[in-house]
């Protein structure tokens, strides 16, 4: 049985995020795994080290402070967690909220959890469009596909990249890297959503996931032709 | 006015109480929602409520849209020309609020950033476009400044509310005294509309008509301005449209048809299209507007001179206005060889959603169902809202076959895949006319195609050739 749990979705609910659930959920269900979803707002008690699948969507400045301050009282055992080998995807503002800040246009800082090393500033222009990034699952370089659209910067410390960007901005449009990755953390600007086409990501964390429970077993192939199709729309547009 | 008064002393003091900013936007979608369950589109309601529970909602909610708002007002063609410039924004790549239900009072007005606002009061979109109610004009922008005005016209409307016209010009004049730095857009062929360069002195643009000649005789009948707004002499015309339009100058006084930047020239009515040479600083271009008659031509200037005000390519602007759809594709009714087809625009997950429900409701066995599905930018270029919608209703159904097409039918296809609906119910083609021929060819009993704004047209179009427009419950067409 998997335990999914989606954080602060009447928050963080950026178009599509749902889509990450669902496409999660699905290929599960379709080897015949067992998966539960709750959803956790403000004040809501999660127990992380029950949870074997953490998902954090996207929002914008207003969300994340007030996010910002529940989401602190839960930063040791989300830490200690994460430690462990939780799974965690998180999206735009999700991803933002792990890192060391948020630099808002008017110069005021929102800390962040500190969880990875990263921090984010507001940019002026919109980075908004199609995104192809080349992503390293299980020693394979895989092409991952989505749509991003974020004004904040984000600039990766010692934390190590999602992936490199083939076609888009990516984490700030100049260095050329996309996401954050860090033990079994994903981060990511890239919705559109991001698991659903990219059915090879999804079965990853689906992997990663099965594989803390103790259960380190080949998943069952899918018949994945209409992934590919979805993805190669955006392969001969933008490659 | 109390709710102005209210409003203001709401903004002064630096905003309303968060929990009564977020209960008002609650009240007001939860009311969008009763309404829309009870089949009504209640399109001022939930404007009405939230304004009860907190006055000052819409001054904090518009004071939050990024680049300007643009108002429309006078007697006719408020809605098309809101509608055009709106499409005239969306394509060009903005996100815009618009009134489109015509829902023209303050309260309207209110619903309509309601419906847009999070729960938390928050407004993401880069214009306002608003038809206002020509009475309601001095109470919205007490409470909304507008960058730019439209007038379009001023005729004799609904005399019990509105005493007279003269009563309406004095009443937007004296709001517009209070809005310096708005730029007006006017009808030039009106010399009610024109007037207002001169009783204003604001910017202005002008759009008119240019060697028109009508052969009928008609609207000459109910002339509004047949005397100088100024002067009180009368009025002499070179050259007659209706009503009080044309090419006109005072007898008495040098007031004369302003000269217009934005002009229509070499007009062709055509039975569903006008076609004419625009002319704009100083150079020319063809427009066809798939709209009938002089009135609708009227509003595509008047949305052209808008959007080149905004600093729109001339080409995007064109290009939006040919696209323009006449308030068609909502459940558009057409007729293939004797079975029903209905044709519908989807725009967002809460539209979708609802048009999804005819496919549910129903005795008929089985229904066919094409998906169209564009990224332009008139579409929105992120299609993550798919995902938002519910078609996982869809999968309890066995009897639907569908059909994805578009730029995206792809992603379309992959959706319905998600949501649960077997793979081999799904076909996919990339080319529309082929998806809509398999469609219409189907089994089922009744067929409905769902598309996308930049979508809607191609299908129009193809559908109008294979079948025949008509509502099937209505009138049964003769079948030759
Ligand atoms: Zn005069």
């Amino acid at each position: 049985m998997i335990k999914i749990c989606h954080l602060y979705p009447e928050l963080l609910n950026l178009y599509g995020d749902r889509g990450n659930i669902i496409a999660f959920v699905r290929r599960c269900q379709w080897r015949g795994v067992d998966v539960t979803t709750r959803e956790a707002n403000l004040g809501d008690p999660v127990d992380f080290s029950d949870t074997d699948f953490l998902f954090l969507g996207g929002g914008s400045d207003r969300e994340q402070d007030l996010i910002a301050g529940d989401i602190k009282r839960r930063r040791a055992e989300l830490r200690s967690a994460i430690e462990n080998g939780l799974v965690v995807l998180a999206i735009c503002g999700g991803y933002q909220l792990l890192g060391q800040y948020y630099r808002t246009g008017d110069g005021r800082v929102i800390p962040g959890l500190g969880l990875l090393d990263f921090y984010t500033e507001a940019g002026g222009k919109r980075l908004l469009g199609n995104v192809v990034i080349e992503v390293m699952l299980d020693g394979a370089l895989v092409r991952v596909y989505g749509f991003e659209n974020h004004s904040g910067r984000t600039f990766l410390g010692e934390t190590e990249p999602l992936g490199k960007v083939l076609a888009g901005n990516g984490n700030n449009g100049c260095d050329g890297w996309e996401g954050a990755r860090y033990k079994n953390v994903f981060c990511s600007y890239l919705h559109g959503p991001l698991l659903p086409k990219n059915a090879g990501l999804t079965d990853h964390l689906i992997a990663l996931a099965l594989k803390r429970r103790g259960l380190d077993l080949p998943l069952i192939p899918l018949d994945d032709r209409f992934e590919k199709r979805a993805c190669k729309v955006l392969q001969d547009r933008l490659l | 006015m109390p709710s102005v008064k209210t409003a203001k002393v709401c903004y002064i003091t630096g905003g309303t109480a968060p929990i009564k900013r977020i209960m008002a936007i609650a009240a007001g979608k939860f009311v969008c929602w009763l309404s829309r369950l009870s089949g009504n589109q209640g399109s001022s309601l939930p404007g009405l409520v939230a304004r009860r529970i907190c006055p000052g909602i819409l001054v904090e909610l518009a004071a939050q849209v990024h680049r300007g708002v643009v108002m429309i007002t006078g007697t006719n063609g408020k809605t098309t020309t809101g509608n055009m410039i709106a499409g005239v924004l969306l394509a060009a790549g903005y996100k815009v609020i618009n009134n489109r239900e015509g829902a023209n009072l303050i309260t309207g007005v209110t619903a309509s950033f309601v419906r847009k606002s999070s729960l938390w009061g928050k407004i993401d979109c880069d214009y306002a476009v608003l038809e206002v109610d020509e009475a309601s004009f001095p109470g919205v922008t007490a409470e909304v400044r507008p960058q730019i005005v439209v007038l379009t016209n001023f005729f004799r409307d609904q005399l019990d509310r509105y005493w007279e016209v003269d009563k309406i010009v004095g009443l937007i004049n004296t709001a517009l005294q209070k809005l310096p730095g708005t730029r007006l857009v006017l009808n030039a062929d009106d010399p009610l509309a024109a007037q207002f360069r001169e009783k204003t002195g604001l910017s202005c643009t002008f759009y008119g008509l240019g060697g028109f000649e009508r052969r009928s005789g008609t609207g000459d009948r109910v002339r509004e301005a047949r005397f100088c707004p100024f002067c009180g002499a009368p009025l002499v015309y070179d050259n007659f449209y209706y009503s009080q339009l044309g090419i006109y100058k005072c007898s008495g006084c040098p007031f004369v048809r302003p000269e217009a930047q934005v002009e229509a020239t070499e007009i062709v009515l055509g039975p569903s299209s006008t076609t004419s040479m625009v002319v704009y600083d100083h150079s020319r271009v063809l427009l066809t507007v798939p709209a009938h008659g002089l009135h609708n031509l009227y509003n595509a200037l008047a949305a052209f001179s808008a959007g080149s005000a905004l600093k729109i390519g001339i080409e995007s602007i064109v290009r939006a206005l040919e696209n323009y759809v006449p308030v068609s594709g909502r459940m558009e009714a057409f007729i293939y060889h004797g079975k029903p087809v209905y044709l519908n625009l989807v725009k967002n997950p809460a539209g979708f959603n609802e048009g999804l429900a005819a496919l549910l409701n129903g005795k008929e066995r089985s229904k066919d169902v094409l998906l169209a599905i564009n990224d332009l930018d008139a579409d929105g270029r992120d299609i993550s809202w798919l995902w938002d919608v519910d078609f996982e209703v869809l999968a309890e159904t066995g009897r639907l076959s569908f059909f994805c097409t578009g730029r995206r039918g792809e992603e379309m296809a992959l959706r319905l895949k998600y949501a649960g609906i077997s793979t081999d119910r799904i076909g996919l083609s990339r080319d529309m006319r082929a998806a809509i021929r398999k469609a219409l060819a189907g089994t089922g009993e009744k067929v409905y195609l769902y598309t996308t704004y930049t979508a809607l047209w191609p299908a129009r179009k193809i559908l109008s050739r294979m079948a025949v427009k008509g509502n099937y419950d209505q009138n049964l067409p003769s079948l030759s």
